[in-house]
C-alpha cells in the first residue's frame, strides 16, 4: 500500500538531467558557477531540501524525492513514492578465475528470481585486468538488450589494496571499460602486489576512492560506487579502513555487505559442501586486525559479524551520524545442485575467460551458492527505472535486505507524532525541535507467496534497534557503541497480508537512529554484547550444518533524528 | 595478565599452581621437565602452514620431541620488516644453538634481521599472552570425534570454550577434531576454541582447510 504522494520539497523547477549530469551537482567541490544551469537548479533544489552539507550525515545521504517513480518494464508498481527493486551487486561469470557461467545466464536468473538490478564483479586481477574486463563488455551490454526489465551494470570485485574485497561498479557510459581498466591496472590488491596491510596498501586503497571520485567529477563516468564485501570473513577490513574509505570519499564509499553471499556452503553433507555458512570458515591471519575477537570470523543467522552485533561495528559507525549502508548478494560463483559444469578445452589465463558451461548431468551438492535472487535481496527504493537513479537510491540508503523472501515489501517513515508516515524514510535525516515526539511507521508487506524454497516465510518477530549519534569516533578502530540496544520487538507470527507497526520514540532530545530487523524466529540468541542490548539476536551458524532456508532475517538501514540545538 | 615487556624481566607463574621459576628473562612457568626456556624464530612467514613449516623444521634439526610446545605469533607491519607476518616460537629446556637461516631471540640473546619479531614472539609464549599453539604435549593424540573432558585430560589443553557462548561446554561434549587442534594462549591458559557443529557436537574453531579467498568450487 503507497502512499501516493510525496511528502518533501517536490521540485519541477529543474530541467531532466542526463546520465552524468547530475553528479556535478551534488559534488560540493565544484563551485555553483562552474555548473549548467540545470546542474545549479539540481543542486538549489538540494540545498532547500537540507540534502546537501548538512547536519551529521553530510556527504552521501542525499535522499532525493524529486520525480515520481513510474511503474517498470517488469511491470512493477511503486510503493510509498519509490520503486523497490531488489538486486544484487555481487555476481561472478566466466571472466572469473572461480567462477563458470556466462554474463547472460546470471542476468536471466536474476530477472527470473525477481531481481531489477544485477552487478557483474568478476575477479580483479592480472589476467581480468588485461583481457576480462574487455571481453565481458559486450556480454554485458547484449544482456542489457535482451532482458529490457533488469539494469546490468558493469562492475569487478575489487582486491582492495590491505583489505579485502568489494564490489566497485559504474554506470554505464562510453568510457566505462576503461575507466575500470584504468582503476583495476592501477589500485587492484592483486594486480599491484599490495595485498599485505602495510600503511602503504591502505593509502593504495585511498588512493583508488579518489580516482573514482575524479572520474566521476570529470564526468568520464556517469557514476561509481564501491560497496566492502563480505567484509568480517577474514578479519582484512580493520575498523579504521572502513571509516576511512568512508571518509575519504562518502559519496562513492557506502556500504559494505551485511550478509555474505554463499549462503549454501553450510548445507549438511553428504547432500551439502558441508561447511559454514558464507564460507566464512577461517580465522586470523597475518594480514587480519588483531583485534577482532574469535567470533568474527563466523555468521550469525547467515549475516557477517560487523552487522549482526547490535551495538557492534556496523552501529559504531552509525553512531557517529554518518552513511554507512548494509546489503545483501549472492557472490554467485557455482550455483549449489546446478547441473553445469565449465566448457571443456578452457584456457582462462589466455583467454581471460572459461569456455561456456556445459551439461555435466550431475548435482553439485559441493557448490555453495545461489543464484542472484534466488535467496539474497537488496531491496533499493529508486525514484525512477534507471542506472543513475539506482545508484542514487543506494547511495541515499533507501535500502533494506532480506533472505529467503521472509518479507515482501518494508516501507519505513519517521516523522513527529501524528505525522510519522509524512516523515523521511530510510537512509534519511528527520530534523525536529527538540523535545518533539517522534514516531516511526513501518508498513510491512508479508512474504504472500511461496519462495524459492517453496515454502511460505512467517515473519515472527520484528525488532527496532535504537541508537545514540555520539559524533565521530575517537577510536578509529572502535568496534562497539555503548548506547545502542533493541528497544521494541513485536510479535507478527504472520505470513501474508500487511501489517503496520508504530513505534513512539517520545520526545527526542538529543540525535539518535533507529534501525529494523526481523526473522522468521526459528534460530535466537542472546546478542553478543549481551542480552540486555538484545534479548533475541541471531545464533552463531552451525558449521556444517546450516540450512539457510529454515533461518531468515530482514535488516533495515537507519533512519537518523536530530533535533535543532 | 597484565602486559609485560616485549622481552626481558622475570615472569613470575600464572596459575597458583606453578610454584616460583627460574629468574631470567623469555622464562615460562615449569611444564614436566622443569624449567624451559623460549626460543623465538622469525622467518618472515607470510602464512600459518608456512609458518607451521617452519617451526617444525626448527624443532626438527634442534632434535625437540614432539610434544614441544610450539607456537604461531602475528608480527605487525614495522616491527620486523615491511610487512605482517608470523614469527614462531618454541619452549626449549635450556640454551640451544642458533637455528639456521631464520632471525631468533632466546633469553638476552638475539640475532638476524627479524629478531624483534622472535622476541615478540617469544615474550608473547614466554607470558602465555598470545599466540596459537601448533604442538604441544599430546596433540598427536587429538584425533576422530573426543569428549572435552578426554581432550583436557589427555593433552597440554586446559580449557575448550564454544564462541558466542556464555559458558563452556559439558565435559562430556563431543569435539570433532578434524584432526586438527590448534589451541590459543588466552587468559594464561591453553584454551580451545570450537564452534557449534553438526549434532550437536563442536568443533575448533580453526578449520584444517579454510576457504581461501577466492576458491574454486565447479
Amino acid at each position: 500500500m503507497g502512499h501516493g504522494h510525496h511528502h518533501q520539497h517536490h521540485d519541477h523547477s529543474h530541467e531532466p538531467l542526463g546520465e552524468g549530469e547530475a553528479a556535478p551537482a551534488r559534488d560540493l567541490t565544484i563551485p555553483d558557477e562552474d555548473l549548467s544551469p540545470a546542474q545549479l537548479s539540481r543542486r538549489r533544489m538540494f540545498r532547500r531540501a537540507g540534502l546537501l552539507g548538512a547536519g551529521l550525515t553530510a556527504a552521501g545521504v542525499l535522499g532525493t524525492q524529486a520525480e515520481a517513480a513510474t511503474a517498470t518494464p517488469g511491470g512493477r508498481e511503486p510503493k510509498d513514492g519509490y520503486l523497490w527493486l531488489a538486486g544484487d551487486h555481487h555476481i561472478h561469470t566466466q571472466h572469473s578465475g572461480d567462477g563458470i557461467y556466462r554474463v547472460i545466464d546470471q542476468v536471466r536468473h536474476g530477472n527470473a528470481y525477481g531481481l531489477g538490478w544485477v552487478v557483474i564483479t568478476d575477479h580483479g586481477g592480472a589476467t581480468h585486468a588485461k583481457i576480462g574486463v574487455d571481453k565481458v563488455n559486450p556480454d554485458i551490454v547484449a544482456a542489457r538488450e535482451a532482458i529490457k526489465d533488469t539494469l546490468v551494470f558493469q562492475g569487478l570485485e575489487w582486491n582492495i589494496p590491505a583489505a579485502e574485497h568489494g564490489t566497485v561498479f559504474v554506470a554505464p557510459g562510453r568510457r566505462e571499460v576503461e575507466t575500470l581498466k584504468e582503476f583495476e591496472n592501477s589500485f587492484d590488491g592483486s594486480v599491484k602486489g599490495a595485498g599485505a596491510n602495510t600503511p602503504q596498501n591502505e593509502a593504495l586503497a585511498i588512493a583508488g576512492l579518489n580516482f573514482l571520485a575524479e572520474s566521476v567529477r570529470k564526468r568520464r563516468i556517469p557514476d561509481a560506487l564501491f560497496l566492502a564485501n563480505h567484509p568480517a570473513r577474514k578479519g582484512l577490513d580493520s575498523p579504521h579502513e572502513i571509516r576511512g574509505w568512508r571518509d575519504a570519499q562518502p559519496s562513492i564509499a557506502v556500504g559494505m555487505e551485511g550478509a555474505p553471499g554463499h549462503q549454501a556452503a553450510g548445507m549438511p553433507k553428504p547432500h551439502g559442501p558441508g561447511g559454514g555458512r558464507g564460507y566464512y570458515d577461517g580465522g586470523p591471519g597475518a594480514d587480519s586486525f588483531p583485534g577482532y575477537p574469535a567470533e568474527s570470523y563466523k555468521t550469525f543467522g547467515g549475516f557477517d559479524w560487523m552487522t549482526a552485533t547490535v551495538g557492534g561495528l556496523w552501529d559504531s559507525l552509525l553512531a557517529e551520524g554518518k552513511p554507512w549502508w548494509i546489503t545483501a548478494n549472492s557472490d554467485s560463483h557455482t550455483v549449489y545442485g546446478d547441473t553445469s559444469e565449465r566448457g571443456p578445452g578452457s584456457d582462462f589465463d589466455a583467454n581471460g575467460r572459461y569456455e561456456d558451461p556445459v551439461y555435466g548431468g550431475v548435482p553439485n551438492t559441493g557448490a555453495g551458492d545461489f543464484w542472484p535472487g534466488y535467496y539474497s535481496r537488496t531491496h533499493v527504493g529508486s525514484r525512477t527505472f534507471s542506472y543513475e537513479a539506482l545508484m542514487d537510491g543506494l547511495r541515499a540508503g533507501r535500502v533494506w535486505v532480506d533472505h529467503g523472501g521472509l518479507i515482501s515489501g518494508l516501507v519505513v517513515r519517521a516523522g513527529t507524532d501524528g505525522h510519522g508516515r509524512r516523515g523521511v524514510t530510510l537512509g534519511e535525516t528527520l530534523h525536529v525541535r527538540r523535545g518533539d515526539r517522534v514516531e516511526l511507521t513501518m508498513e510491512i508487506t508479508l512474504a504472500g507467496r511461496p519462495n524459492w524454497a517453496q515454502f511460505v516465510p512467517t515473519l515472527a518477530r520484528v525488532d527496532v534497534i535504537q541508537g545514540d549519534v555520539t559524533g565521530p569516533a575517537s577510536d578509529k578502530d572502535a568496534f562497539t557503541t555503548p548506547n545502542t540496544k533493541v528497544v521494541q520487538s513485536y510479535e507478527v507470527g504472520k505470513s501474508s497480508g500487511t501489517v503496520t507497526l508504530t513505534y513512539r520514540l517520545g520526545r527526542v532530545d538529543r540525535p539518535v537512529y533507529v534501525r529494523l530487523r526481523g526473522t522468521d524466529g526459528r534460530r535466537s540468541a542472546p546478542g553478543l554484547l549481551g542480552a540486555e542490548v538484545d534479548p533475541h539476536g541471531p545464533q552463531i551458524d552451525v558449521h556444517g550444518d546450516a540450512d539457510p532456508w529454515n533461518d531468515l532475517w530482514f535488516y533495515s538501514n537507519p533512519i537518523w533524528i536530530l533535533p535543532r540545538r | 595478565m597484565t602486559s609485560r615487556p616485549a622481552t626481558g624481566g622475570p615472569t613470575t607463574g600464572e596459575p597458583a599452581t606453578n610454584g616460583p621459576t627460574a629468574a631470567g628473562p623469555t622464562t615460562t612457568r615449569p611444564t614436566a621437565s622443569g624449567p624451559m626456556m623460549v626460543l623465538g624464530i622469525d622467518a618472515g612467514s607470510r602464512s600459518l602452514p608456512e609458518a607451521e613449516h617452519v617451526l617444525r623444521t626448527v624443532a626438527r634439526a634442534l632434535g625437540l620431541p614432539g610434544g614441544t610446545v610450539g607456537c604461531t605469533h602475528f608480527v605487525p607491519a614495522g616491527l620486523a620488516g615491511d610487512e605482517p607476518h608470523i614469527a614462531c616460537s618454541l619452549a626449549v629446556p635450556g640454551p640451544v644453538p642458533p637455528p639456521a637461516d631464520v632471525s631468533w631471540a632466546s633469553g638476552g640473546e638475539r640475532d638476524g634481521p627479524r629478531a624483534e619479531g622472535a622476541a615478540t614472539a617469544a615474550a608473547e609464549h614466554a607470558a602465555r599472552r598470545g599466540g596459537r599453539v601448533v604442538t604441544f604435549p599430546g596433540h598427536d593424540l587429538l584425533t576422530g570425534t573426543m569428549s572435552v573432558a578426554a581432550i583436557r585430560d589427555g593433552s597440554a589443553i586446559e580449557r575448550v570454550l564454544v564462541l558466542a557462548s556464555p559458558g563452556p561446554p559439558g565435559d562430556d561434549t563431543l569435539v570433532v577434531t578434524n584432526d586438527h587442534v590448534r589451541p590459543v594462549w588466552r587468559d594464561g591458559l591453553m584454551t580451545l576454541l570450537t564452534m557449534p557443529a553438526a549434532g550437536g557436537r563442536i568443533t575448533p574453531a580453526e578449520v584444517p582447510d579454510p576457504t581461501p579467498c577466492c576458491a574454486d568450487h565447479t
